[in-house]
């Protein structure tokens, strides 16, 4: 057919406008002040114009490859310039646009009194393009390009404002932990150079290898670091020292799903591997657990955001682990919706409360900021999996497919039990920031009148009401949901949700009427963040270091160079003498009488006859 | 024996006997101990040297670097006792304290 040209051309043509404005960099358009508004408009154009791929593919359901330019032939290996568009990139790059829009949109707003405003968007046009690298690549090779690609950016980002201690060290702590998620990548990369000789896509999935444990641990540590998976979480939390725009684009919607979607992208190798199923469902069930039980007690509302991402994230990997790899990818789609939603509305929390993130000073914004307002429920409800909003066409087939599935029931209780703790730390959003009497500043510079504000999160509110729907009613059927169960399975997501909620209301209202008990050790534990940064960031070092200080100097110097002879002889010497000794130090005495001895003994051995 | 041997030996008898016999300085005794330490390096050189005992000549040297290290000794415990009472009288050391 004629339009098969329109699909390549179109999403070349996506790809290519965005990196228009990085290459105008060096032209006066930079020094601009109309730069970011250049920057947002391309990114709305490369998102209407990426709809058309995504309807055509939707319509014909064809995977498409391209593979333009031959760049490298090593040995037996051919590495060439290749693009995938297949069902996950397809949906992907327009959703991943339009939460991008509307978070440029957004950080118009929010970073306008930033000097440096035009870099900030620059870099997030980087960190789009690498991860539509990422995304449409069909190599190994251009998605690690694009996998260091956001890594690099996420740390720039982070580090946004570089004075501050604390960004530094959480950039830096982000690039650590996603370096041995690297690890793995390159594992798998090797592994399938050495067994499979190749990097290429197809080629991966067309061999039929007996054992691929080994790649595939790769390719989960790789997920492990990239998405903040338990063991590697920590840099997440941090993470969030970044602006609010970053925290919404990077850190909920685009980068940390990198993980879940390389192993999504390589559910082929999964399917008939049941070790490693097993493993990743139960690293995803301890990762939604640990995050979720964190964020019950943080006070900061960005970190309880974080872990509810992280949280989403382990529910992504639990549902590659009962083999679903569709409904993690439509969890994905959906979560970055209501996800940058979320984010934007604490974004905008925090600047009219003229930059307050502790959730204990807000409260009162109920009828203060109406549209925040708004927009922070439907978010929240959204994500804890109301009925008929986005987050319920994914999660509830979610749980649904893993109450009905042959798998770990003790991974299924985590799940449910962290299904019922989002629920409960959404309330404490809600009940913290919105409710009750205001506890923040007299000096009121609440503000939501900006139309800028306004425009962006109400397309994503629209989606994430939407969004859902629309998703699941277009898209090719891939795996067949389970629809026959017995009535409490059934309603076991809403009930442990709604369960969640009347607790966690309780629980918070209790609050304001009990004496303050000191915190239990529970309480300590979750608000610690399990005490994880804690040993791992100080015990280990601290234990290297002194490891390292005592064999260098103490051991080498101190003992082998000192004590062992010189000292220990004399030191014996000592005590032996002071045991043994029965002499009263009279040495002319023992002198003359060592000499009579010796004279007499001569005199009589040599006169004798 | 011949007049030379009688000679070295005297002098190492005279070292001897000013070794074990002194008054007050314990220095004068380590005095005595090179002395004594001279002579019989005169003692073993003139000896091998006249016997053409070539393979032997080593025997001076190791000598010399022993004694070399029993003076340095020596003078520690002087320079240890000098440490404690100031002087290196010999009436001193009568206490028994480690």
């Amino acid at each position: 057919m004629k339009v098969i040209n329109l699909f390549t051309s179109s999403i070349l043509v996506t790809l290519l406008m965005l990196t228009i404005p990085i290459m105008m960099t060096s032209t006066t358009l930079y020094t601009n002040k109309l730069y970011p508004q250049y920057v947002k408009t391309t990114t709305s154009y490369a998102f209407m114009i990426s709809l058309i791929p995504m309807m055509m593919f939707l319509y014909s359901g064809q995977d498409t490859m391209i593979s333009n330019w031959h760049w490298i032939t090593i040995q037996t290996m051919k590495l060439s310039l290749s693009f995938k568009l297949d069902y996950f990139s397809m949906i992907f790059v327009p959703v991943a646009l339009f939460v991008t829009w509307s978070i440029m949109e957004f950080s118009m707003w929010y970073m306008h009194s930033d000097p440096y405003i035009n870099r900030f968007f620059k870099y997030l046009l980087l960190f789009l393009i690498t991860m539509m690298i990422l995304v449409t690549a069909n190599n190994m090779f251009q998605l690690f390009i694009g996998w260091e690609g956001v890594g690099i950016m996420s740390f720039l980002l982070i580090g946004w404002w570089y004075g501050r201690t604390d960004a530094n060290t959480a950039a830096l702590q982000a690039i650590l932990y996603n370096r041995i998620g690297d690890v793995g990548f390159i594992l798998a990369m090797a592994w399938f150079l050495a067994n499979l000789n190749t990097w290429d896509l197809q080629q991966i999935f067309m061999t039929n290898h007996k054992n691929l444990s080994i790649p595939l641990t790769g390719l989960l540590l790789a997920a492990t670091g990239k998405s903040a998976q338990f063991g590697l979480h920590p840099w997440l939390p941090s993470a969030m020292e970044g602006p609010t725009p970053v925290s919404a684009l990077l850190h909920s919607s685009t980068m940390v799903v990198a993980g879940v979607f390389l192993l999504i992208r390589f559910h082929p190798l999964m399917e008939h591997n049941k070790t490693m199923q097993t493993i990743t469902l139960c690293l995803g069930a301890i990762t939604t657990l640990f995050t979720a039980i964190c964020a019950l007690t943080q006070n900061d509302i960005k970190k309880i955001i974080a872990f509810s991402t992280s949280s989403q994230l382990g529910l992504m990997i639990v549902t590659i682990g009962i083999n679903q790899p569709y409904l993690a990818f439509l969890h994905i789609c959906t979560h970055a919706f209501f996800k940058a939603m979320l984010f934007m509305c604490s974004g905008s929390i925090i600047h009219s409360l003229n930059d307050e993130q502790d959730v204990r000073k807000m409260g009162g914004l109920f009828k203060a900021l109406p549209f925040t307002t708004t927009s922070l429920i439907v978010g929240s409800l959204a994500l804890t999996g109301m009925p008929f909003l986005t987050g319920f066409y994914s999660k509830d087939l979610i749980i649904e497919t893993a109450n009905t599935s042959y798998t770990n029931a003790w991974a299924l209780l985590m799940t449910l039990v962290a299904t019922s703790m989002t629920a409960a730390y959404s309330t404490r959003i809600l009940f913290f920031a919105l409710l009750g009497q205001p506890r923040f500043n007299p000096i009121i510079t609440i503000n939501e009148s900006n139309p800028l504000l306004i425009n962006s999160i109400k397309r994503l509110l629209f989606g994430s009401i939407f969004a859902g729907f629309l998703i699941s009613y277009n898209i090719t059927p891939t795996t067949t949901p389970q629809v026959t169960m017995p009535h409490y399975l059934k309603t076991m997501a809403l009930t442990v949700t709604v369960l969640g909620f009347i607790l966690a209301l309780e629980l918070n209202l209790t609050t304001q009427n009990l004496k303050f008990k000191y915190p239990s050790n529970l309480f300590k534990f979750s608000n610690m963040l399990g005490y994880f940064p804690t040993t791992i960031h100080r015990l280990m070092p601290k234990a290297n270091l002194l490891m390292s200080q005592k064999s260098a100097s103490t051991l080498l110097d101190m003992i082998w160079l000192e004590k062992i002879l010189p000292k220990s002889v004399s030191h014996f010497q000592v005590k032996s003498s002071i045991v043994i000794t029965s002499q009263k130090g009279l040495i002319k005495l023992y002198f003359l009488s060592f000499m009579l001895t010796l004279a007499l003994s001569l005199l009589m051995l040599n006169f004798h006859e | 024996m011949s007049m030379v041997y009688i000679n070295i030996f005297l002098a190492f008898t005279l070292s001897f006997m000013g070794l074990l016999i002194y008054r007050s300085h314990l220095m004068s005794s380590l005095l005595c101990l090179e002395g004594m330490m001279l002579s019989l390096f005169i003692m073993m050189t003139v000896t091998i040297l006249v016997n053409h005992f070539t393979l032997a000549s080593m025997a001076p040297i190791v000598l010399l670097v022993f004694a070399a290290c029993e003076a340095a000794l020596g003078l520690s415990l002087l320079v240890m006792v000098s440490n404690t009472y100031g002087t290196d009288y010999v009436q001193n050391l009568n206490l028994l304290q480690c």
